[in-house]
């Protein structure tokens, strides 16, 4: 048992598991919230209002079109500015200025945009016939919502949100570059890189690294793959169906 | 030139424009604007090596010999599992410790080799880097990350070049070689556009890192220029700003961002002159 456990390779897996589980909660934490308001926010650039639609858009645009990493400094020094004047007085500063909670908090509204812009995408190819169908039979805007346009929009945007899901999980590689640590809370990368200043093995460090990036992605490709067959469980076998795991790469 | 500009402004719009062109024009904001090079020049060689990284993996995807097959789809697969900090951050590190193994070896002493703990196992064979030997490996590393996600889009867009033409190149008497390179890799690009548009802005995006390889970009300053600035002169110039310097950036990115939208949908307009693509009359 010892010569398994003195080896470097083994001995990189024990120290990145407690890390890594950093990672999965802030991607854990940042998609029950994100989901619904990337959802809200399809909706909304899909409205015929045009103010509606146009916050949405304009939401969307701003943060699909500038890095996470620009996000992270600028909301971390946001709440940062607000700390003496607001946090401190209320009493929650422990809890805002936490990097766990700021982390999840800006993955939100990034990962939000993302998955809006993909469930809108699926809005507009929206099968025409089921929505007049449903109308025809007199339903109104809330069934018509809740039988034709949630299941088609799921069905058709899941493959593309599976992506989006594995770029959110890769986008929590970026909160400890920008956010302090506390308390020895590390994640994948800042352990990784803590034992790289050791003794400078980049090729085992990051390669164990990048192992635990993989392995979670693949978990996470797996389980949407069988969530993607229940959905897709009316339209029956045909191969064509299958969940690609390369559908695009619109992040 | 700068002075006399500050001079005019005091005298024609007021002192407070002219305190503000002298703050937005000293020498950190000066420095800060021309760190936007560093970017630039990184996102636009970055983005030619994708391209190249990427033709080279996808015709890897289709080569007859299977160990480069399976290279070109691990590299393209890559992008899916590993984040692409990672990645960006691994290759300027290896390519930096793996020339510090050799030096070592040719320059350090054997009992220093043998009893070293620390790296390198002698300061002779220790590489300083440059801004600029960073500002290379930036660029060929973000050719490394982004070129594995433009290898997926030109794999996709070889299969989308009509087979006639292929079959035709064949007719003629072309050599597999020649079909390969002179049509179809020639041909393909209006289907890649699209998506190469969408690597580019991911390119784009990821060129925010550069600050993580110890380049003063234009996010490492605007961090510099934002934190609580005290002068002997005037005591407390400004308190924490950094959250304005970081908005202009966001803007600023966001401005590329639009920029880039307008020259690639011009670009797609040049590229499919004459052909009856999907969708268009």
């Amino acid at each position: 048992m010892d010569w398994l456990l003195d080896n470097a390779l083994v001995q990189d897996i024990i120290e990145l598991a407690r890390p890594s589980l950093f990672n999965i909660y802030f991607a854990l934490a940042s998609i029950p919230i994100g989901f619904p308001l990337a959802v809200l926010l399809a909706v909304m650039k899909n409205s015929s209002n045009g103010i509606i639609s146009r916050v949405a858009r304009i939401y969307i645009y701003a943060f699909r079109g500038s890095p996470l990493f620009i996000q992270f400094f600028m909301f971390y020094s946001i709440m940062l500015a607000f700390n003496l004047s607001h946090w401190k007085p209320m009493g929650i500063a422990h809890i805002v200025m936490h990097p766990l909670f700021i982390g999840p908090m800006v993955l939100i509204l990034n990962t939000s945009a993302y998955a809006a812009e993909i469930f809108y995408g699926a809005l507009r190819t929206l099968p025409k016939g089921e929505v007049e169908a449903a109308m025809a039979f007199g339903m109104n805007r809330r069934q018509i919502f809740r039988t034709v346009t949630w299941p088609n929009m799921i069905r058709l945007a899941w493959p593309a949100y599976t992506n989006e899901v594995v770029f959110l999980f890769h986008a929590t590689a970026l909160v400890y570059f920008t956010l302090p640590v506390i308390n020895g809370q590390k994640d994948i990368m800042n352990k990784a890189g803590e034992l790289f200043e050791r003794d400078y093995n980049i090729f085992l460090h990051f390669g164990v690294a990048g192992l635990y990036f993989l392995v979670i992605s693949m978990f996470i490709f797996f389980v949407s793959g069988r969530i993607y067959k229940r959905l897709m469980r009316h339209i029956g076998t045909d191969p064509t169906t299958r969940l690609k795991l390369a559908p695009n790469y619109m992040r | 030139m700068l002075d006399s500009l500050s001079a005019w402004l005091a005298l024609n719009i007021g002192e407070q424009a002219s305190s503000w062109f002298d703050y937005f024009t000293n020498g950190k904001h000066l420095a800060w604007y021309a760190s936007v090079r560093f970017t630039l020049l990184a996102a636009v060689f970055g983005a030619l090596l994708a391209v190249v990284f990427g033709v080279l993996g996808a015709a890897a995807r289709r080569a007859g010999f299977a160990p480069l097959r399976w290279l070109g789809l691990g590299y393209t697969t890559m992008v899916r599992g590993i984040p692409d900090v990672l990645v960006f951050l691994f290759f300027p590190l290896a390519f930096e410790q793996t020339v510090e193994w050799f030096m070592s070896r040719r320059l350090c002493s054997a009992e220093e080799l043998a009893t070293a703990v620390n790296w390198p196992p002698c300061s002779a064979a220790q590489w300083y880097l440059s801004t600029t030997e960073y500002l290379i490996m930036a660029c060929v590393s973000l050719g490394i990350v982004y070129g594995a996600f433009a290898a997926n889009v030109v794999h996709g867009a070889m299969n989308s070049v009509p087979k006639g033409q292929l079959e035709a190149a064949r007719a003629y008497g072309f050599s597999s070689r020649q079909i390969f390179w002179n049509f179809q890799v020639r041909q393909m690009w209006v289907y890649a556009l699209p998506g190469l548009s969408n690597v580019w802005m991911l390119l784009l995006k990821a060129t925010s890192f550069l600050s993580l390889l110890q380049i003063a970009d234009i996010v490492q300053w605007a961090d510099r220029l934002g934190a609580p600035n005290y002068s002997s002169r005037v005591g407390l110039v400004h308190p924490d700003w950094r959250w304005k310097y970081y908005f202009v950036l966001f803007l600023f990115y966001i401005l590329l961002a639009i920029l880039s939208e307008r020259v690639f949908a011009w670009l797609q307009r040049r590229a499919s002159r004459g052909l009856a693509l999907h969708g268009e009359h």
